[in-house]
């Protein structure tokens, strides 16, 4: 009996430990989020307009109704995928800044597949198939467009951070080119660099009628629980991450360690590229140039808010996709420019990442660990 | 942890008193029949970029003064929300909605569909149903403002053509992807073969990068419409946004002659004044305007309704322009006008 | 001194040249076609080199900076606000305007260097996270300021169009600049001109003076350093610094030498292109200037290829791409990085927060 109550108070003990680590987690992005939403504000009234107003057409343009939830799942579809992709890299040590490239890389596979694939078969395909193999190839595309940067960095230690923002001019350049030429859309009346649109039986359906989230915005949860899956309950997940935590030290354990790299990169790719995929599949139904804005460096803030843990980048993608959602609205009742949405997201972002700062302007205890994400160029 | 609350009590009150400085937002009921409500949508570009999206939008400012009308934009941040942005007006009760750039074409067909008592207006967007057989797929509450771009590019080519003394002439255009820009580069080269056909042409499309950068790079357009200068070109036609003004500004700055685009540049950039040849029009802020009034009016015309385009005045250097030039000028608009001169010059690139 | 590195330099340098004048030599004269692009590489290389000599600040002290990008912005930005203020408001003469514009932009740079110091000295946060932040926020803050101050209504500028004063006029070097076809190349801009002089100037202090022994040790081996008495963070700081205003100048390149003009994100990435040419030159000024001007030439070719387009063989339309053409500068950095032209190796305590 004694021994079995001991038992329940190291459970509790445990449990209470769990919930002040996880409060502490939680603690500072909050508290980022919120300086920078203010300091935001400040910025707001210094030009002029009413922060209060602005935030509450933000508010209303996000969550507001029930097309507006749609919408900010929408937005928040490909920053989650994004998103994961940073951070599973962020697990790994390895910066990926070329997400931007591996999702462009990404579309316009899956694209090609979406439109070409029939004709060239010369049969329809069957959703059952048809859906799976665009995703597929877009994934498998973003994934070989990551594992480059990750080969070079294992084996001739070219540091991943230049090559792949080297990667994201060529893929740009690349789909520039395609768009343009080879894979432009035939039809007579078309004037953009686009893609034809893709099959019917590419199309990824809307999760409900009439609105525009789709099985895409499931599809990035389920991916979500699947990377923490990965992470935490696999061996290469142990791998990818003793390899991030400390290369050295995971040689000596007889971890292949170029070998978890390129995966590392790979898998982030995959991610990424899945980004690209479901904006085609799900919602675009095709490639268009710039469609993808900036995609690639708000992946990294989501990423290093969301603490690299899927479950915080999810709620970061969702917090994210949600002011540039409700950025229209606030617009069209405040005229605020949108672009104090990119201020407010780079204030998060310096918060979050200078907790220092955080932890001064709010007299919190510092924490003694410190989480090593990247290292120099020397690698 | 008491002073953590403090502190947030802090700010929320400091939020308050941000709260009260301010004004109410003036969101007037656009759904009244009385209320007359105009909104703009860009594309993915911004408002005040002294070329395209601005001169719209100085058309819709202008229905306001003069029509009494509301108006509101919202800028494009990403080609997803097309729909979603026209919908923000649309489910406001705006009566009329503008849209900028042939990008935003389907979205808006498809918008006008779904919105029958919304009169559309689509700038750069040619309408193909209008020329078919079918009816079934005309939309009554649509038009599309278009322009006669090769024929303003054909006219500033002439003129370059007869003002040029090293007998070669260039032009920096943004990308070719886009028909209008492309038919003003091909007009000017067609103007200028008209005048002299063995002229040197240099025609430098900025395709090389992505599309949201080809008409934001007056550094490149400086570079290589400098470059174009060292190789003896005498006159610099800059078409496509703040590219092909920083073409201009570099021309005007080397001292060779400096031809704009879209509105009257002698007005826009002060910088490239002194040297501003003239501008190929593209009258997009009256013919927005009209359209606008129509619609008000209850006659709004449905299919392609087209814009006026034209050659600006000289300025500073109307002495320099010999007189039979000014003639000769005179004579090649007549005769585009009136249609005994074409331009040869497809609606797109072929 | 790497001469392999500066071989391949020069002979990418070479068959980009080669190619255009052999397309365009019926047309063009070479003479012409070779002068026309050489100033044109020049020119366009300005903002590089500053980048690059900013990096090499930063990166040599022990703190990567991949924030150029956004000092560049920031800098191009205020620099032309700050000349706009002095021409237009305090009705300044356009010539001293332009130069306060100069001056401002090499500050801002420096106040978003100091933001970068203090976040990798100070606060020790990962330092390519550091510049991620400087690149977003310059982004965000030029483009909200850039349209609350000139577009909106009732705005200090009233959305009137800015009467920007101009830009910086070029200098001709005396007799060299009236060589003909030549002399082009010695009739050159200011800040082009200033750019040169400090990647020789850079040259000088980092390896010949004190200062550039010291900014090496604490770039190389803190520790070592701290024990000889240097202090660590006080150098760390100031190179960044310095760093920040060689980016500020190249970010006062777009707007008050190049383009009388401000664009919301008008620097195109030419912040992470200096940072490629930084690491081609494997951490020397000289290096990096000349990776700079590789990068120069290669734009230069793309602008020449366009004029020459109808004079491509058919058997080589693969130049008339200019998507394909402007892929070689990427490529060809990557190749570097990889080692297979010259190893470069990067300041050993480059990125490493310096614990005492």
């Amino acid at each position: 009996m004694a021994k079995s109550a001991e038992q329940t108070t190291s459970q509790s003990h445990d449990l209470r430990q769990i919930l002040r680590a996880s409060m502490d987690a939680l603690l500072v992005p909050l508290l980022a989020v919120l300086t920078a939403m203010i300091l935001g504000g400040l910025v707001i009234a210094f030009a002029g307009g009413n922060p209060i107003y602005a935030y509450l057409g933000l508010f209303q343009g996000a969550f507001g109704s029930t097309k507006a939830l749609s919408e900010t799942a929408v937005w928040a579809t490909p920053y989650i995928f994004a998103g994961l992709a940073v951070a599973l890299a962020f697990k790994g040590g390895l910066f990926n800044i070329g997400a931007e490239g591996q999702l462009a890389f990404g579309a316009v596979v899956s694209a090609l597949i979406g439109y070409a694939l029939p004709d060239l078969l010369g049969i329809s395909l069957p959703a059952i198939i048809h859906i799976p193999l665009a995703v597929g190839g877009g994934m498998l595309a973003g994934a070989l467009w990551a594992a480059i940067p990750g080969a070079l960095k294992a084996y001739t230690g070219g540091h991943e951070v230049i090559n792949t923002i080297m990667m994201n001019y060529i893929a740009l350049n690349m789909t520039s080119f395609l768009l343009n030429a080879p894979m432009k859309d035939p039809n007579p009346l078309n004037v953009v660099a686009r893609t034809p649109s893709i099959a019917e039986s590419a199309r990824i359906p809307p999760l409900f009628e009439g609105f525009r989230v789709h099985w895409g915005f499931a599809l990035a949860l389920l991916v979500a629980f699947l990377v923490w899956w990965l992470l935490w309950k696999t061996t290469l997940g142990f791998e990818i991450r003793t390899v991030g935590a400390n290369p050295d030290a995971a040689k000596y354990a007889g971890i292949n360690v170029k070998r978890t790299i390129v995966l590392t990169m790979a898998l982030s790719g995959l991610l990424a590229g899945l980004a690209g995929t479901i904006e085609v599949t799900a919602l675009n139904y095709r490639h268009e140039l710039g469609f993808s804005v900036g995609y690639g460096f708000d992946a990294i803030a989501i990423a290093l808010l969301g603490k690299t843990h899927p479950l915080g980048v999810v709620i970061a993608a969702i917090l994210f996709g949600a002011m540039r959602n409700g950025a229209t609205r606030m617009q069209f009742l405040t005229q605020i420019p949108v672009d104090i949405i990119s201020v407010i997201q780079a204030l998060i972002l310096l918060l979050v990442a200078a907790e220092a700062i955080i932890r001064y302007l709010y007299r919190l205890r510092a924490r003694e660990e410190r989480v090593v994400l990247t290292r120099g160029w020397g690698g | 942890m008491k002073k953590l609350y403090f502190v947030i009590a802090l700010l929320l009150v400091a939020s308050m008193v941000l709260a009260a400085c301010g004004g109410a937002p003036s969101e007037a009921d656009c759904t009244k029949a009385d209320v007359f409500c105009v909104g703009m949508v860009t594309d993915v570009g911004k408002i005040d970029d002294k070329s395209f999206n601005q001169s719209t939008w100085e058309g819709v400012k202008q229905a306001e003064s003069d029509l009494g009308a509301i108006v509101q934009y919202i800028e494009t941040t990403d080609s997803k929300d097309y729909a979603k942005n026209i919908s923000t007006f649309a489910d406001a009760g705006y009566d009329v909605i503008v849209t900028v750039g042939f990008a935003l074409g389907e979205a808006t067909a498809a918008a006008a569909v779904q919105y029958p008592d919304v009169d559309f207006i689509g700038v750069d967007q040619f309408q193909a149903w209008q020329y078919d057989e079918d009816t079934t797929n005309d939309i009554a509450n649509l038009a599309g403002l278009v322009f006669p771009e090769d024929q303003a590019g054909f006219l500033v080519g002439a003129l370059a053509a007869q003002m040029t003394k090293s007998k070669k002439i260039g032009g920096v255009f943004g990308t070719d992807v886009v028909p209008p820009v492309w038919r003003f580069g091909e007009g000017y080269r067609a103007g200028a073969m008209y005048i002299n056909p063995d002229i040197e042409i240099f025609i430098v499309y900025h395709s090389d990068v992505g599309f949201d950068k080809t008409f934001t790079d007056p550094e490149w357009g400086a570079a290589t419409a400098n470059s174009m200068i060292d190789k003896d070109a005498d006159v610099i036609f800059g078409g496509g946004g703040k590219t092909g003004n920083g073409a201009v500004t570099a021309a005007a700055q080397r001292g060779v002659y400096a031809i704009g685009v879209d509105t009257d540049q002698y007005y826009t950039l002060p910088e490239a004044a002194p040297r501003l040849l003239s501008s190929a029009l593209k009258l997009l802020t009256p013919g927005t305007f009209d359209l606008i009034k129509l619609a008000k009016e209850g006659s709004f015309p449905s299919g392609n309704f087209l814009g006026k385009g034209g050659y600006a005045p000289y300025h500073d250097l109307d002495a320099e322009v010999p007189a039979e030039v000014k003639a000769k000028m005179e004579e090649i608009n007549a005769a585009l006008l009136d249609g005994s001169l074409q331009t040869n010059v497809p609606p797109v690139k072929p | 001194m790497d001469w392999r590195r500066f071989g391949v330099i020069a002979l990418v340098i070479a068959i980009l040249f080669g190619v255009v004048v052999l397309i365009g030599k019926n047309q063009t004269p070479p003479m012409v076609i070779i002068t026309s692009m050489l100033a044109t590489t020049i020119a366009v290389a300005t903002p590089l080199t500053l980048g690059a000599l900013s990096g090499i600040y930063c990166e040599r002290a022990g703190v990567v900076n991949i924030g150029i990008e956004g000092m560049m912005l920031a800098a191009a930005f205020f620099g032309w606000l700050a000349s706009i203020y002095m021409n237009s408001i305090f009705g300044f003469a356009p010539m001293p305007s332009l130069i306060v514009g100069v001056i401002a932009a090499v500050l801002s740079g420096a106040l978003f260097a100091l933001l970068h110091a203090a976040l990798s000295i100070t606060f020790k946060v990962d330092q390519i996270i550091g510049g991620t932040v400087i690149n977003i926020l310059a982004i965000g803050i030029t483009g909200f300021l850039n349209r609350q101050l000139f577009f909106e209504e009732g705005s200090i500028f009233g959305g009137n169009v800015p009467h920007a004063p101009g830009i910086l006029p070029s200098i001709r070097v005396p007799l060299l600049a009236d060589v003909p076809t030549f002399g082009r190349m010695f009739d050159q801009q200011p800040i082009t001109i200033a750019a040169i002089a400090l990647v020789f100037i850079t040259h000088y202090v980092l390896f010949y003076t004190r200062w550039g022994l010291r900014t090496r040790a604490v770039g190389e081996h803190p520790r070592a350093a701290d024990t000889v008495g240097i202090n660590v963070a006080r150098m760390r700081y100031a190179n960044v610094i310095i760093g920040g205003c060689m980016a500020g100048l190249g970010g006062a390149y777009f707007t008050l030498q190049s383009v009388p003009s401000f664009e919301p994100l008008m620097t195109n990435g030419r912040g992470f292109i200096s940072l490629a040419a930084m690491i081609f030159g494997n951490w020397t000024p000289i290096g990096a200037w000349a990776a700079s001007l590789v990068f120069g030439t290669a734009q230069a070719m793309q602008i020449n290829l366009q004029f020459f387009r109808e004079l491509i063989l058919p058997e080589w339309a693969f130049l008339k791409n200019s998507y394909i053409v402007g892929l070689a500068p990427y490529i060809l950095t990557m190749l570097i990085l990889t080692g297979i032209i010259g190893k470069t190796t990067p300041p050993a305590a480059d990125g490493v927060p310096y614990e005492k």
